[in-house]
C-alpha cells in the first residue's frame, strides 16, 4: 500500500475544508451577525469557519494545479506497517482502558509491546506492565490525590 | 398535651438522627465534586470544609476534591445525574444548581441532584469608584436614569448572579445599565478600580482589597438588615455602616447566593442523613467561623425543609427576572 | 531605595531553616509534578492548601510558590526529552529543545532551558523589587481593550513572519481559532458548537490537544522511520553542562529580549504561556542569521524559556496588588491568601510588607535553589533516553494518555488525544506547521472575549483601540510587527534583483 503525498494533500485540505463548513454550519443557529453591543455569539466561529472551508479548498484546488503529476511518496508499505503495529496496540489500549480503567489499560498495553514488538521475555514484560501500572497508582492516587480512571479489577480488590 | 407531641417529635428526631448514623457511614473516599474552576469562591468553599473535616476527624473516610467547572458549572451537574445514587459524591456549587437549566438547555434538571446543606450566604454590593460623584444608590440610580444604558456596570459571566442582580434593578427602578460580562469577580474588582467601569455588584470578598486601598467604596448591601458589625475597614467605615438597598430606595429586601451542598437524586434518606449531620458538624467549629468572617460572608446552616423552602423562594423569584428578561431556555 | 530596605527585612524573614528547609520540599515537589504531564503547578499547589491552614500564612506561601518555580522548570524537561510539553508555557520549548535533544545534544538543550529560566525568573523578581508600586498601578490601567491590544500583540509578534507555505499557516491558525470557540462562551452565556455533545461542553481542553499534537504526534513520526526502536546513545557528560553554560554570554540579546517580553507579559494580563510564543517569534525574526530556528538553535531555547520564567514571576504581582490571578495556580493561590485571612490588594503591601517582602525575598532564594536541583536532575533526564524505545514508547504513549485524562478526568479527551496525535502526524508529514494552532488556541478566546467586552463598552464603535495612547500605541507597534519585515524583506527583494541587473 502505497499513498502518494499529492492525493493525501488533497484529501486533508478537503477534509479541513468540510470541517470549516461544519464549523460555519454550527455557528448559523447561534446568530452570525453584529449588533448594537458588538458581535453575536456565532459571529467569530461562522467566519473562522467560511474562511478554513475557503483556504482548504483553495489549497486542495492549488495543490492539483501545482503538483499534478508529482509521485512524491506520503507513506510506503513498509512505513505503513510499523506506523499500523504503533496505531492499532495505541488504539486497543484506549478501548480496553474504557472497559477495564487505565491501570489495568496501562499495564496490558506496556506488557504486550514489550513483548511482541521488544522482543523481551513475557516474565519481564508483564513484570514491566505491572510496576508501572503500580507506580502511577502510587504517584497519582496515592500521593497527589488525583484519581486515575478504574475499572472493575480496582472494585473487585476494593481499591476506590 | 402540645408539649408531649413536641417531645415525642424532638425524641423521635433524634432517634432517626442517631439511628441513621449508626447505619449508614461512607464506605469509600468520598469525592468533592467541585462547580467551579481552582481558586473560585466554591472551590475555596469545598476546600475549606475538607481541612475542617480533616482537623477534626469528622469522616473516616479521605477526602478528593475534583474541580469541574466547564459551562458555568454544569459539568459537575451532569456529572452528578450521571452518578445517580451514589452516596460517596458530594457536589459543591452555589444556586447555580437550580438556576443554570432555566436560562441554557442543560443535559440535566435539578431533580438529578438533592440539596444537602446550605452553609453561608455571600451578600451582594453595589460598589463605585471612590471619587464617583454619588453619595449614596438613589443618587447612581437617578445617574442612571438621566443617561439610560450609558453607565456600565460589570459582573462575572453571562445571565449568571451579577446580571440577574443586575437586572433585578433595572426592573424594579426603571434605570438601564450597559451589563458587561467578565471572566471572574477579582476581575471586575479590578476594572472597576481602573474606572473602566463605572459600578459592580460583587461579593464583600472580591472587593475588599481595593476598599481597603481606598480605590473604590460600597454603597448599599442587599439584604433586609445591615451586616455584621466588624472593625472599620476604610477610613471608619465597616460593614456594618453599609446602609442597606431597601433604606436606599431600591425595592430588592433580599438578594443572597448560597454555598450549596448536593448529592445525587436516588441516595438513601440515611445516606443524606449522615451528610446533613457532617455539614452541621463542620458548620460549628471555630474554622468554619473563621473562614465565614475571613471571606465577610453570612453564617447560615440550613437543612431539610428549611433549605427547601429556601430554594423554592429564591427558584421562584429568579426565574420571574429570567422571564421579563427573555433569557428562558423553552 | 525604600524597597531595597523593605526587602533586607524580608531575606531576614524567609532565610530561617524552615523557610529554607520548606523551599527545598517546594521545589522539589514541583519538579515532579511539572515532569509528570498529568500533573501541573496547578494540581500540585491546590493539593497543598489544606495542609497550609495550620502553617503561618509566610512559610505557607513560600512553600506554594516554590513547588511553582519548581513545576515551571520541571515543564520544560519533558518538552525538550519527548517533546511533550508538561506545562502549557512549555509548549514554544519543544521548537527547538527537542530537535536538539534528537541530536543527541539532551544534555546542552537542557542545561540552555534551566539556566536561562533561572535568569529570566531572576529579572523578573528585581522588576518586581524595583517597580512593584509602579507596576501595580500601570496594570490598574488596562481595560478590555488594552487586554485585546496585549493579545493582538502577541498574535502579531509570532505570525509576523511568513516561514513555510503561506495558505498553510492560515489553515492551521484558522483550525486553532475554531478550536479556541467550541464551549460555553462567557460573554453571551451561549454553548458554541458542542453539537449536542455534553463532553464538549467545556471547550477542547489546550493540553489535551497538545499532548495529541506533539507527544503521540511525534512518536508516530518516529515510528514510522522505524529508526528509534534501539535505544538512542546520547552522550551523557558533565562537562557538558558547564560548557554550555559559558555558551550563554553569546546570547546575551535574546537572554535581554526576552526578559523584557516576558515581564511585559507578566504585568499586563497576557501571562507566561502567550509571553514565551511571542518571545520565540520575536526572537526567530531579529536573531543573526545562522541555522534555521525549529531545527535546534540554541535561541529558540533560550528565547521562550527566559520570557516563561519572567513572566510566572512578574504574574504574581498582579496577584498580590490587585488580586487578579494571571494563571490557574496564581488563582489557587488567591484562594489559599482569602482563606488564610489575607486580602490580596493595594494594601496587602501596606498591611502585610513582612508577608509581601518574605515571599518577594524568598523567590531570590527558591529559583536558585530551583536551578541547582534543577541542573543536579540533567544527567538523571537524559539518561532516559537511553531506555530502549520498545519499552520507553509505550511509557510515553501511557504517560501522555494519563495526563489528557487528568485534565478533567474525562474519558472523552482520550479518544480526542489519539484523533490529535494522528492529525499531528499527517500535518507534520504534509507541512502545516503546528506552532499557530497552538498559539490560536491559547489566545483565541482570551481574545475574542476582551474584543467583545470593548464592543459592549463603545457601543460597537472600533475606535476603541486607538481611544487613548496607551491601547492606540500596542495596537500600532502591533501592525508594525507584522508590516515591517514584509517591508524589509521586500526592499531586500527588490535591491537584490538590483545587483543582479547591475552586474548583467
Amino acid at each position: 500500500m502505497v499513498i502518494k503525498r499529492i492525493h493525501m494533500e488533497v484529501l486533508v485540505a478537503c477534509l479541513l475544508a468540510l470541517a470549516g463548513v461544519a464549523v460555519a454550519g454550527g455557528s448559523l443557529e447561534l446568530g452570525v451577525g453584529w449588533t448594537d453591543s458588538g458581535p453575536d455569539a456565532g459571529y467569530f466561529p461562522f467566519y473562522v469557519g467560511l474562511l478554513l472551508a475557503i483556504a482548504g479548498f483553495a489549497n486542495a484546488i492549488w495543490t492539483v494545479i501545482l503538483h499534478r503529476g508529482e509521485t512524491e511518496i506520503f507513506i510506503d508499505s513498509e512505513q505503513a506497517r510499523r506506523l499500523l503495529s504503533f496505531l492499532l496496540p495505541m488504539t486497543a489500549f484506549v478501548i480496553v482502558t474504557l472497559l477495564l480503567g487505565l491501570y489495568v489499560g496501562a499495564a496490558l498495553y506496556l506488557f504486550y509491546v514489550a513483548w511482541r514488538q521488544g522482543k523481551y521475555n513475557p516474565f519481564w514484560a508483564a513484570g514491566l506492565g505491572i510496576g508501572f501500572a503500580i507506580s502511577l497508582f502510587v504517584v497519582f492516587d496515592t500521593l497527589f490525590k488525583v484519581p486515575l480512571l478504574k475499572g472493575p479489577l480496582e472494585a473487585y480488590l476494593k481499591i476506590y | 398535651m402540645k408539649k408531649t407531641s413536641i417531645t415525642l417529635a424532638v425524641a423521635a428526631t433524634l432517634l432517626s438522627t442517631v439511628g441513621a448514623f449508626a447505619q449508614w457511614v461512607p464506605e469509600r473516599p468520598v469525592e468533592f465534586v467541585v462547580a467551579s474552576g481552582p481558586g473560585g469562591g466554591t472551590d475555596n468553599f469545598a476546600r475549606t470544609i475538607q481541612s475542617v473535616i480533616a482537623q477534626h476527624n469528622l469522616m473516616d473516610q479521605s477526602v478528593v476534591v475534583l474541580n469541574k467547572g466547564a459551562g458555568s458549572g454544569a459539568e459537575a451537574f451532569i456529572y452528578a445525574k450521571a452518578n445517580n445514587a451514589n452516596p460517596h459524591k458530594l457536589i459543591f456549587g452555589t444556586n447555580n444548581v437550580y438556576l443554570l437549566p432555566h436560562v441554557a438547555k442543560m443535559a440535566y434538571t435539578s431533580e438529578d441532584l438533592v440539596p444537602v446543606a446550605a452553609l453561608a450566604l455571600d451578600e451582594f454590593l453595589i460598589w463605585v469608584k471612590a471619587d464617583a460623584p454619588y453619595a449614596d444608590a438613589a443618587e447612581f440610580i437617578a445617574a442612571a436614569k438621566a443617561n439610560p444604558g450609558s453607565l456600565p456596570v460589570g459582573g462575572s459571566q453571562s445571565k449568571d448572579t451579577d446580571e440577574t442582580l443586575v437586572a433585578l434593578i433595572e426592573q424594579k427602578t426603571g434605570a438601564e445599565f450597559k451589563y458587561v460580562p467578565y471572566n471572574g469577580g477579582g476581575e471586575v474588582g479590578v476594572q472597576l478600580a481602573g474606572g473602566h467601569i463605572a459600578a459592580n455588584v460583587n461579593n464583600p470578598n472580591e472587593n475588599l482589597g481595593q476598599w481597603q486601598a481606598g480605590a473604590i467604596k460600597p454603597l448599599c448591601v442587599f439584604s433586609d438588615q445591615r451586616m455584621a458589625e466588624s472593625d472599620p475597614v476604610h477610613g471608619d467605615t465597616g460593614w456594618h455602616d453599609i446602609a442597606t438597598c431597601t433604606e436606599a430606595g431600591i425595592d430588592i429586601s433580599s438578594y443572597q447566593m448560597p454555598r450549596t451542598v448536593w448529592l445525587p437524586a436516588g441516595v438513601s434518606d440515611e445516606q443524606l442523613a449522615f451528610y446533613v449531620d457532617l455539614m452541621q458538624k463542620v458548620s460549628e467549629t471555630p474554622e468554619w467561623q473563621e473562614y465565614v468572617a475571613n471571606t465577610s460572608q453570612t453564617g447560615r446552616f440550613l437543612a431539610g425543609e428549611e433549605l427547601s423552602a429556601f430554594i423554592d423562594n429564591s427558584e421562584t423569584s429568579t426565574v420571574e427576572v429570567f422571564k421579563a428578561e427573555g433569557w428562558t431556555a423553552q | 531605595m525604600e524597597n531595597f530596605g523593605l526587602l533586607m527585612e524580608g531575606f531576614q524573614v524567609a532565610i530561617t531553616p524552615t523557610h529554607l528547609a520548606i523551599m527545598v520540599i517546594g521545589v522539589m515537589l514541583g519538579l515532579v509534578v511539572g515532569v509528570l504531564p498529568g500533573l501541573g503547578a496547578p494540581n500540585g499547589v491546590s493539593l497543598l492548601i489544606p495542609l497550609t491552614f495550620t502553617m503561618d500564612p509566610v512559610s505557607a506561601i513560600i512553600l506554594l510558590a516554590s513547588m511553582y518555580w519548581g513545576a515551571l522548570f520541571g515543564g520544560s524537561t519533558t518538552s525538550i526529552l519527548f517533546n511533550i510539553p508538561g506545562e502549557p508555557s512549555s509548549v514554544a520549548t519543544t521548537f527547538d529543545g527537542y530537535p536538539m535533544a534528537q541530536k543527541g545534544q539532551s544534555t546542552r538543550a537542557l542545561t540552555l532551558a534551566f539556566m536561562s529560566a533561572g535568569i529570566g525568573a531572576l529579572v523578573g523578581v528585581v522588576v518586581i523589587t524595583l517597580l512593584s508600586t509602579w507596576a501595580a498601578g500601570f496594570a490598574l490601567r488596562f481595560g478590555a481593550p488594552e487586554y485585546f491590544s496585549v493579545y493582538f500583540l502577541a498574535f502579531c509578534a509570532f505570525i509576523g513572519m511568513g516561514s513555510s507555505a503561506p495558505l498553510k499557516t492560515i489553515i492551521s491558525l484558522l483550525v486553532g481559532l475554531a478550536l479556541s470557540t467550541v464551549g460555553m462562551d462567557t460573554i453571551t452565556g451561549t454553548l458554541r458548537l458542542t453539537y449536542g455533545l455534553n463532553e464538549l461542553m467545556g471547550g477542547v481542553s489546550f493540553l489535551v490537544v497538545v499532548i495529541g499534537l506533539f507527544g503521540i504526534g511525534e512518536i508516530l513520526m518516529t515510528v514510522q522511520d522505524g529508526l528509534h526502536f534501539r535505544g538512542v546513545a546520547s552522550r551523557i557528560d558533565l562537562r557538558d553542562v558547564f560548557r554550555t553554560i559559558a555558551e550563554l554570554p553569546r546570547y546575551w540579546a535574546t537572554l535581554l529580549r526576552s526578559s523584557a517580553i516576558g515581564v511585559w507579559m507578566g504585568i499586563t494580563p497576557g501571562g507566561p504561556t502567550a509571553a514565551s510564543f511571542m518571545s520565540y517569534g520575536v526572537a526567530r525574526q531579529w536573531s543573526r542569521p545562522g541555522e534555521p530556528f525549529g531545527k535546534g538553535r540554541p535561541e529558540g531555547i533560550v528565547a521562550p524559556e527566559t520570557a516563561d520564567h519572567s513572566a510566572g514571576t512578574c504574574a504574581m504581582l498582579p496577584m498580590l496588588a490587585l488580586g487578579v490571578p494571571s494563571s490557574a495556580t496564581a488563582a489557587v493561590m488567591m484562594g489559599g491568601l482569602m482563606i488564610w485571612g489575607l486580602t490580596p490588594g493595594p494594601m496587602l503591601f501596606a498591611t502585610k510588607p513582612d508577608f509581601v517582602w518574605g515571599l518577594i525575598a524568598s523567590m531570590y532564594i527558591s529559583n536558585i535553589v530551583a536551578v541547582v536541583l534543577v541542573m543536579a536532575t540533567v544527567p538523571l533526564f537524559a539518561a532516559l533516553l537511553r531506555i530502549p524505545f520498545a519499552v520507553i514508547g509505550p511509557v510515553i504513549v501511557a504517560i501522555c494518555f494519563v495526563g489528557a485524562y487528568t485534565v478533567s478526568n474525562a474519558t472523552f479527551d482520550l479518544w480526542l488525544v489519539l484523533l490529535f496525535g494522528v492529525i499531528g502526524y499527517v500535518f507534520s508529514k504534509l507541512s502545516y506547521p503546528l506552532a499557530p494552532l497552538v498559539l490560536a488556541m491559547v489566545l483565541g478566546h482570551k481574545a475574542e472575549n476582551s474584543f467583545h467586552q470593548s464592543m459592549i463598552l463603545s457601543d460597537g464603535s472600533l475606535d476603541v483601540f486607538w481611544s487613548n495612547p496607551l491601547v492606540g500605541s500596542i495596537m500600532t507597534l502591533a501592525l508594525l510587527l507584522v508590516i515591517v519585515p514584509q517591508v524589509v524583506k521586500l526592499i531586500g527583494r527588490l535591491r537584490s534583483r538590483g545587483t543582479l541587473r547591475s552586474v548583467h
